[in-house]
């Protein structure tokens, strides 16, 4: 057999493994492996996670990044200690600062109980977008609970595991948000485009909805919670032709920059994820 | 020895893809290191190896996506394969060869993903599809292209160094 026969044989018994994989996948059959396989690397990921923002947030920082090195050239003997203490410090602060934010959300709202979950990673394919949170089955995490920041909306989630889950954002392609104009009271539909790109549909023709009004979430369908904040307006498209007229809306969460979300642990969605 | 330290490789790539290049977004897109790694090592002839390597780091890929599992384990595979036919061409040699490797191979790896993300009832649009995350993830993977397959190369020669003839 030629070389070039049997490298094209290899790669048809690799595709055709995974293709064995892939359903038995679909028929449910590899869950529990899934869940193995991602206990360690969940715990490599939220490791380098967390490094991984501590790097960022000193490279983000220039005045910080001076005080670091004024504090550097005093304490010479122990520049690398230092360093070190001064990041993970760094770091403390700045989840406090965002643990503030989120406890401040949570006291807003005393009727719903949370699960404060660090974002240990982001989807790696380009078109789906979801993040993966450090807490699973084992913290009480369940599949469909709505996902919040102290500044609002960022999703659901989608999978779980034990010790991690996959939160399907708001940016989704495949996530729908059952959403109200918080002055216009619109009804209307929130999709998303593969680009991230954020619209609210089916509002009424009649509505007069204005750029900078806020979307909060509706409640209809049972999927998320009433009244979390999900965006602002920032465009309408309106068309005397259509039936409805529709709206480009910016995300009240960073969705970019996700470091500790907070999972609804008390609410139970009546639609599986990807229902309106 | 170098099937098992490729997976571990390829474990440690996906994880990096997932948690550190995904936190530092460019032009809307990252690239994609497996996929490069995987197109790079096959480049150097060692396509067997890489092919694997595309097998499992296309699982673990999955593992830490919402895609179907063993989709971008089946698009990789396809894609190196694609990668290992230019083998004994007469154009293999050529400095920039690697460029139009990566290029064919990273959309024929993103066309397959896309369509079994869509198979798999995803909703997308494939003409945003294709000019805002095809287009630019595969510019993204060019422009790694050369810096990758010199560093395979390099590998490659310390690695298996070609034999020498003696007397």
């Amino acid at each position: 057999m030629s070389r070039t026969s049997s490298r094209a044989l290899l790669a048809l018994t690799l595709v055709l493994i995974a293709g064995g994989l892939l359903i038995l996948n679909l028929g449910g059959y590899l869950q529990a492996a899934q869940g193995l396989a991602l206990r360690p690397l969940g715990g490599i990921q939220g490791w380098i996670s967390q490094r991984v923002l501590a790097l960022r947030t000193l490279l983000t920082s220039p005045t910080d990044l001076a005080e670091l090195t004024a504090e550097n050239q005093r304490l010479q003997a122990e520049v690398a200690r230092l360093e070190r203490e001064v990041i993970a410090l760094r770091e403390q602060a700045n989840e406090a600062e965002v643990l503030a934010g989120l406890l401040g959300y949570a006291r807003t709202r005393p009727e719903s109980r949370y699960v404060a979950a660090r974002v240990i990673g982001q989807d790696v394919s380009p078109f789906i977008r979801s993040i993966w949170i450090g807490q699973g089955s084992d913290a009480g995490v369940q599949q469909g609970m709505p996902v919040v920041t102290e500044r609002g909306l960022v999703g659901r989630v989608a999978e779980v595991y034990s010790t991690v889950s996959r939160v399907q954002l708001i940016t989704d392609p495949e996530s729908v948000v059952n959403v109200r104009l918080q002055t216009s009271r619109a009804d209307g539909v929130l999709r998303a485009r593969v680009n991230g790109e954020l619209w609210v549909d089916l509002i009424e023709q009649g509505v007069s909805v204005t750029p900078g009004e806020l979307v909060l979430s509706s409640g209809l369908g049972g999927a998320f919670p009433e009244d979390i904040p999900v965006g602002q307006i920032v465009t309408v498209r309106k068309r005397d032709y259509e039936l409805f007229q529709q709206a480009v809306v910016q995300a009240s969460a960073d969705l970019d920059n996700l470091e500790i979300v907070l999972v609804i642990a008390n609410f139970q969605p009546t639609v599986p994820p990807g229902a309106p | 020895m170098a099937y098992f330290l490729g997976i571990l490789l390829m474990a440690l790539l996906a994880v990096v893809q997932s948690s550190v290049l995904a936190r530092f977004p460019f032009l809307e897109g990252t690239p994609n290191l497996i996929l490069l790694a995987c197109v790079s090592w096959a480049l150097t002839g060692r396509v067997v190896e890489a092919m694997l390597w595309a097998f499992f780091g296309g699982l673990f890929l999955d593992l830490l996506s919402g895609a179907p599992f063993g989709v971008s384990s089946m698009a990789l595979v396809v894609a190196v394969y694609l990668a290992s036919l230019t083998e004994g061409r007469f154009w293999e040699a050529h400095p920039l060869a690697p460029l139009g490797v990566v290029a064919i191979a990273s959309i024929v790896y993103y066309g397959l993903t896309l369509a079994a993300v869509w198979l798999g009832g995803h909703p997308v649009d494939p003409t945003l599809a294709l000019t805002q995350v095809i287009l630019p993830s595969t510019f993204l993977n060019l422009l790694l292209a050369l810096p990758a397959s010199q560093l395979a190369g390099r590998v490659r020669q310390a690695a298996f160094p070609p034999p020498v003839r003696m007397g």
